[in-house]
């Protein structure tokens, strides 16, 4: 783990953020993520204070996280990551502002369109307010609820049906929809085990064991860094063997170029390599 | 909101727009659109493709390049992407002519996840070393200030690599849409928008109006030359649950409208009768089969009929060729 968290550190920029890729400016969330996956890999809390500074300051008055301080009011659903982080930090106060904006802020839903044969009187949380709920910032948003004592709350219990609608009838989650004129459309690995993560202990078993039955038994179908790691991270949540997954997983992270190296997806394989519970209670 | 009474709004929008006399900038003299053969994906056309750039006077020597493909996500059985074929000779065509840095870049519309788009083993494996792939989704932005009025936003977040670059290709595959009837050269453009500021899918865009967003990225966004993917395009139910339809040709030119209208021509439809490249001829040239000079092969060679959803099938015309 100490090289690759090495490698890691190595695209940090001095007192700020991180950026996603090398040569870019800091942003949310790849700071976010190198703070967590500092924090999953025992890293003393000093080196990851300087990204906390600055993640802070990326906090508006009404509790909202933005991209980066230039552009506020830009990517708000990074609320929920910088939630996550303000937990595992014990940043009380910061926690609370982005716990209230997260409950503020609502998807919209429509009629039910009987071609989609999905809920969309459904809320969850959107990329952009004022547009739909989808399948990753409901996640994210659920992920930082349960892990602040929140998973009762109406919002979050709503959150968790939506993503539930949304499931793939033969396993794993889209971006969005499960199917479009009663063809099926694909899983995604990222965003299954996102919200195979954001659903454990929290949900049924018996309605997410396909998907879980799906990256398992399709594992070899994941190549991707971002693939793998939420495979992994999914996997391990629910105590299934990701002995094959994480190997890969090292292997790949030990082997990338710079020009390859998008910092969040790293920091994610850092956490999922760790099998330290970042995202789960 | 139903896709009739988009249909229907987008039509009262044409409408409005034709009333209101939009700046129109039409040069007096016909677009050049070149068609260049490509019977399938297995040849190198990067000497060829160079040799139409340098007719339609594209200068790339010392220049920084962008090309900008159309990854939206990947299926195994549907033709959903720009081919990594005509990227690679699109990207070596621009080497070939002197440009000092050649850039793929793109803001995948539905996958976060950079490795099924232009960060995928399988692209950078064919193309020049020299040749850098970019994720425009994740890095930096700048805000550049909305040159159109249909959305309402005063400012887009234009991935940096597209602003700093000194010529912007549009390289997108020929496709049904299934809520604008075709996706091309103007509809590509939402790929300069990071999904970290517009989500995946670009939902805000949506909410803001398609056309409207088409539109309003057609004024603020400089292109200067289109390539159109035609070697086989999609049918039916674009732009992902659509079928594979042939017509193996590469539609070239420097003016994005002639492009997709001549596209448009080629896959049965009536580019005056889709409300959004209606509006776009009141400030951009090409949209009449007139405005056009087709050059390379003959059109009648590839044009055909794209199946398309029923609420399109009043759009088709011809035959043009």
């Amino acid at each position: 783990m100490a090289p690759l968290v090495v490698r890691l550190t190595s695209f940090f920029l001095p007192a700020i953020g991180v950026p996603y890729y090398k040569g870019d400016g800091p942003s949310a969330e790849p700071t976010f993520l190198a703070a967590l996956a500092l924090f999953a890999s025992g890293a003393p809390v000093e080196r990851a204070k300087p990204l906390l500074s600055w993640a802070q300051t990326l906090q508006s008055p009404d509790g909202s996280v933005s991209v980066n301080p230039g552009h506020r009011g830009q990517g708000l659903w990074l609320t929920a990551h910088a939630a996550i982080v303000f937990h595992h930090y014990g940043f009380k106060e910061n926690l609370k502002w982005a716990q209230d904006f997260l409950l503020s802020l609502r998807s919209v839903t429509i009629p039910n369109d009987p071609r989609l044969k999905q809920d969309n009187t459904l809320a969850g949380w959107p990329w952009v307010p004022g547009t739909f709920g989808w399948v990753e910032p409901t996640a994210w948003s659920l992920i930082a609820l349960h892990l602040s004592g929140q998973a009762g709350h109406p919002r979050a219990v709503e959150g968790r049906k939506l993503l539930l609608d949304r499931r793939i009838p033969s396993g794993g989650w889209n971006y969005g929809n499960p199917n479009l004129d009663d063809k099926e459309l694909l899983p995604f690995w990222d965003t299954t085990g996102l919200v195979l993560t954001a659903l454990c202990g929290q949900a049924d078993i018996d309605r997410l064991r396909p998907s879980l039955d799906l990256v398992e038994k399709r594992q070899d179908k994941i190549e991707s860094l971002c693939g793998l790691a939420w495979a992994v991270i999914s996997l391990q949540s629910y105590g299934r063997d990701a002995g094959r997954l994480r190997t890969r997983l090292r292997n790949l992270m030990g082997s990338m170029a710079d020009e390859d190296f998008h910092v969040g997806n790293f920091a994610l394989g850092l956490m999922a390599l760790s099998q330290k519970k970042v995202f789960t209670a | 909101m139903k896709r009739r009474q988009f249909l229907k709004d987008a039509t009262l929008l044409a409408n409005a727009a034709a009333l209101s006399g939009i700046a129109q900038n039409v040069p007096p003299e016909p677009c050049p659109v070149t068609l260049l053969a490509m019977p399938d994906y297995g040849r190198d056309l990067s000497r060829e493709i160079a040799a139409i750039m340098l007719e339609d006077g594209l200068k790339l020597k010392g220049k920084k390049v962008l090309l900008k493909p159309n990854f939206v996500e990947a299926h195994p059985e549907r033709p959903i992407n720009t081919h990594i074929a005509v990227i690679a000779g699109a990207s070596h065509a621009c080497l070939r002519l002197g440009a000092a840095e050649v850039i793929v870049g793109e803001a995948s519309g539905h996958r976060r996840d950079p490795w099924f788009s232009v960060l995928n083993p399988s692209l950078r494996g064919i193309l020049d070393k020299k040749v850098k792939c970019v994720d425009l989704n994740h890095g930096d932005a700048v805000s550049v200030t909305n040159a159109g009025r249909g959305t309402g936003l005063p400012v887009f977040y234009v991935a940096k690599p597209i602003a700093g670059a000194d010529i912007l290709i549009s390289m997108p595959k020929m496709k049904t849409h299934h809520w604008m009837a075709v996706t091309l050269c103007l509809k590509n453009l939402f790929g300069v928008l990071p999904g970290v500021y517009y989500g995946w899918p670009k939902n805000l865009l949506h909410f803001r109006g398609i056309d409207n967003s088409i539109l309003d990225l057609a004024r603020t966004i400089k292109v200067h030359y289109n390539i159109i993917d035609g070697v086989v395009g999609m049918e039916g139910d674009g732009p992902i649950m659509g079928k594979a339809k042939s017509v193996g040709t590469l539609v070239l030119s420097p003016f994005p409208l002639a492009a997709d209208a001549t596209a448009a021509r080629l896959m049965g439809f009536d580019p005056q009768r889709i409300p959004y490249l209606f509006q776009a001829g009141r400030f951009l040239p090409g949209l009449k089969q007139e405005a056009v000079v087709i050059r390379g092969e003959k059109p009648a060679r590839f044009a055909g009929q794209f199946d398309c959803p029923e609420e399109f099938r009043g759009m088709r015309g011809g035959p043009f060729f």
